[in-house]
């Protein structure tokens, strides 16, 4: 496993699928292991976070996937997907 | 070395754009010059109703009208579950996406396609149209947002529960979802205000008023394969809808992008394309595909409507300590508004420690929205801006100090959640300040606005190819529709890192079977993120180009280094070689392994936000209520423009297009839900005589996570125009704006209302 990393979801995403739980800790490296580690904890959460967010890691928005590393102690901000005109 | 220290030879010049010829001279080829032999004419039967139960749709006497070819209704499409797939903003139900393209059970707005015809002329086929007979139940219609959101208000889906709110409701409504961001402690905040202004605004639907309507050509064969041309804003996507909609494969379906005559994301979606390829399936000949301006007006995606209530309160010196806003969008006919962009866009530019953005995404008898520059930002901008300007005046602040008083910076806490990652606004507001018409002294009934706006711009997937002819000439190929210059800045972006002359490089768009995935052409993310896949596929080429130098010289790989169109020898204990040049290492292309040529793609992060400030100067006719718009600065934070004259090009039409929205354009409906002015004649967008020269200044604050800088440049600049001109007709008249547009009529009842007179 890896570093700590800080876990953060919005209000509506966490009232919908981790019970109102904002903040979370998990050992990644890869995003992909901030999936996986989600997913344990709340099974089918994986599949959410794909489809439905981009994520913010310490600020920079990149899309959910599974390649984009994760910065030891940083934060993943996992927020609804952007379409742009 | 980093972007920002870098000096660069051809980023940042102007050279002539290469679709320039092609353009004037009339041999480019848009939507509807494409042409095959054997073609037939498809055309639409569209619903006079703004809203009807279809009872039954008789086709018989269409298909028996000689020359007419195919007839398609929704019965040859096929159904889809209902299920919100992908993310919640672009989140697509195919259960009304096949509703949108063809009706079932009901038509929900004037102008939705019914049937479709493909016959061996025109006039046959709009006879074949004419001859379509449908038994139509009509219903009550519903068009404005807020008469929408009643509880009595027409149903369009009488199953439709609010989507967000907990308990989920008991009734159907109109109101497909509510959303909400928020940080802090509202009450607190407020609490510590000594001003609070609260007001409420409405803005109107518009059209993004792309000149070239959507045409297309698709060709079937017996072998199931097909083709399809069209002016997109992504080939790949009309494939990949196309396909879905007719229950096919995508790898069933050769998509190409023709030239395309503006599409302000009103493109990055299909409409004519699965008619055009379920016609052409049924009857194994070509279907070429043209919407009049009448149906672009009726059946395409403007952007919504909304009304909305900004509540901000600050200190008695300027800090802003809350911001609280709800926001109601006219979805059109399916759930699908911009609402939660505007949502997270609203309050971006602004270091605000208390603040909530809530959304309702409300469906109503219009044309579903489709995405339009920036979608939903500007709007929520407009109400927002409009308070700031409020609360400037209220405590007696230059506008341009106030927001920079209250400017988010790199680290600032945003409403949706993350902090902001990039500064580059400040830069903007202090552009404006050092800009010399900023002072410069105005006339009677003149008066000056401000504004800003903030837009995420996008990243995403995206492929180039990149080639070397045997003269060293490159050749670049990308899934990028060229919209708005990308053909010229990729040329720039692989001539820059080859280090050959601008016009030893030739760009084209490629099609679906010749490059890799990429996203539309839409989302400011084309020069950002294609602009990576050509920057790797030109290193790739380069690192094969180092090897190959090495094996002509007898030395190691790591002994050749890359400079200037060339490779040099690394040092001088090499050996003594002569540079070889990307020319003269293609003639030995066979004798050293044969085609130049890689491969780039990406799914690129890590894009920056794009900010905007502007002000304009406007005069007012008292007697008339008519705005004449002065002068009008633009800044924006481009990160680093790679071809000026493009981005400045870019910030003029996004400008152009908000003093439209701000001043002119609207849907007028008739009381039946029908809307009477669907032309250009009638929906009146800026003319050139209507504008002064907008000055574009372009502020570059580098993305440290492009090789080259670059920010998005397409869409912010749309977000500020409409309040800047509502905060300048405040302070000529007296008169502050709630609802746009901001026409002739309406403002002169906002100065009889305020017995507001002249500055004079």
């Amino acid at each position: 496993m890896g570093p700590t990393v800080q876990v953060r979801f919005t209000e509506g995403f966490a009232r919908a699928f981790t019970g109102g739980v904002r903040e979370f800790e998990v050992e990644a490296r890869l995003l992909r292991d901030v999936i996986r580690a989600m997913n344990e904890r709340f099974p089918g959460l994986g599949e959410r976070l794909v489809e439905e967010t981009t994520v913010a890691i310490d600020g920079m928005m990149h899309e959910t996937a599974y390649f984009q590393p994760v910065p030891p102690g940083g934060e993943v901000f996992f927020i609804p997907k952007l379409e742009g005109g | 070395m980093s972007a920002e220290a870098k000096e660069f030879k051809w980023v940042g010049t102007r050279p002539v754009r290469p679709d320039g010829v092609p353009k004037v001279t009339g041999r480019a080829q848009y939507g509807a010059d494409y042409r095959l032999p054997g073609e037939l004419v498809g055309k639409v039967l569209r619903s006079p109703h703004a809203h009807a139960r279809i009872r039954g749709i008789d086709i018989s006497k269409a298909e028996a009208l000689p020359g007419v070819k195919a007839v398609v209704t929704s019965a040859d499409l096929p159904d889809h579950d209902f299920a919100y797939i992908g993310p919640e903003r672009v989140a697509q139900n195919f259960w009304h996406i096949t509703r949108n393209i063809l009706a079932r059970e009901k038509v929900l707005y004037e102008g939705h396609a019914v049937a479709a015809v493909a016959a061996a002329s025109a006039a046959a086929a709009e006879e074949a149209v004419s001859l379509i007979e449908v038994d139509y139940e009509v219903l009550p219609h519903v068009i404005d947002v807020d008469e929408a959101m009643k509880p009595d208000a027409p149903l369009l889906f009488e199953d439709m529960v609010t989507r967000g709110v907990e308990p989920a409701p008991e009734k159907p409504s109109n109101i497909s979802k509510r959303l909400e961001f928020g940080i802090g402690d509202l009450e607190a905040g407020f609490a510590k205000a000594d001003h609070i202004v609260e007001e409420s605004f409405k803005t109107a639907a518009v059209h993004q008023g792309y000149i070239e309507t959507h045409a297309c050509m698709a060709r079937f064969d017996a072998d199931g394969q097909g083709e399809i041309w069209s002016s997109s804003q992504g080939h790949f996507v009309v494939r990949a809808m196309t396909a879905k909609l007719l229950g096919i494969s995508p790898g069933d379906i050769r998509a190409t992008a023709l030239e395309i005559g503006g599409g302000f994301g009103g493109k990055t979606i299909v409409y004519l394309e699965p008619l055009a390829a379920a016609l052409s399936r049924k009857c194994s000949q070509p279907v070429r595909m043209q919407m009049t301006r009448e149906e672009v007006f009726k059946a395409t995606g403007p952007t919504s409507g909304a009304s909305m209530v900004v509540r901000i309160g600050c200190t008695g010196d300027g800090r802003i300590t809350a911001a609280d806003a709800t926001f109601n969008f006219q979805a059109g006919a399916f759930p699908g508004s911009p609402v939660m962009n505007a949502c997270m866009c609203a309050f971006a530019p602004y270091d605000i420690e208390n603040a909530r953005t809530v959304g309702y995404d409300v469906v109503c008898n219009r044309p579903k929205a489709a995405a339009y520059r920036a979608p939903g930002s500007p709007i929520s901008a407009f109400g927002v801006e409009s308070v700031l300007d409020m609360l400037a005046k209220k405590v007696g602040m230059d506008p341009v100090e106030f927001r920079l008083k209250n400017a988010a910076r790199q680290g600032a806490q945003m409403v949706y959640g993350p902090k902001l990652s990039h500064d580059g606004y400040v830069e903007t507001l202090e552009a404006l300040m050092a800009h010399p018409d900023y002072r410069k002294p105005i006339g009677p009934n003149q008066g000056r606005g401000v504004a800003s706006g903030f837009w995420f711009n996008g990243g995403g997937e995206s492929s180039a190819t990149v080639h070397v002819n045997d003269d060293g000439t490159v050749i670049v190929g990308s899934g990028s529709v060229d919209v708005g210059g990308s053909r010229a800045s990729m040329a720039l972006m692989a001539a820059e890192t080859f280090g050959v002359d601008y016009d030893k490089v030739r760009c084209v768009v490629a099609d679906t079977a010749s490059v890799g995935y990429t996203h539309v052409t839409g989302g400011s993310r084309v020069t950002f993120a294609t602009g990576i896949a050509v920057h790797q596929a030109c290193n790739k080429v380069i690192d094969d180009l180092r090897q190959r130098a090495a094996m002509i010289w007898d030395v190691d790989v790591d002994a050749v280094e890359w400079r200037d169109g060339a490779a040099h020898p690394a040092g001088a204990n090499v050996g003594d070689f002569e540079p070889l040049t990307i020319g003269e290492l293609a003639a030995k292309r066979a004798l050293t392994g044969g085609p130049i040529g890689a491969a780039g793609t990406t799914n690129a992060g890590a894009q920056a936000p794009g900010f905007s400030s502007q002000f304009c100067d406007i005069e007012v006719d008292p007697e008339t209520g008519h705005v004449q718009v002065l002068r009008f600065i633009a800044a924006q934070d481009v990160g680093r423009a790679i071809h000026p004259s493009y981005v400045e090009g870019q910030i003029q039409g996004g400008v152009v297009q908000g003093i439209g929205w701000a001043l002119n354009e609207e849907y007028i409906y008739d009381d039946k839900g029908r809307l009477e002015n669907p032309g250009f004649l009638d929906y009146r967008v800026p003319v050139a005589s209507d504008l002064p020269m907008i000055d574009a200044v372009l502020v570059e604050v580098p993305n440290p996570s492009h090789p080259y800088g670059v920010k998005g440049v397409g869409e912010v600049n749309i977000c500020p125009p409409m309040a800047a001109i509502a905060n300048a007709i405040d302070g000529a008249v007296g008169a502050r704006m709630h609802e746009l547009p901001m026409s002739p009529p309406r403002l002169l009842a906002a100065m009889d209302a305020n017995g507001a007179g002249g500055n004079d």
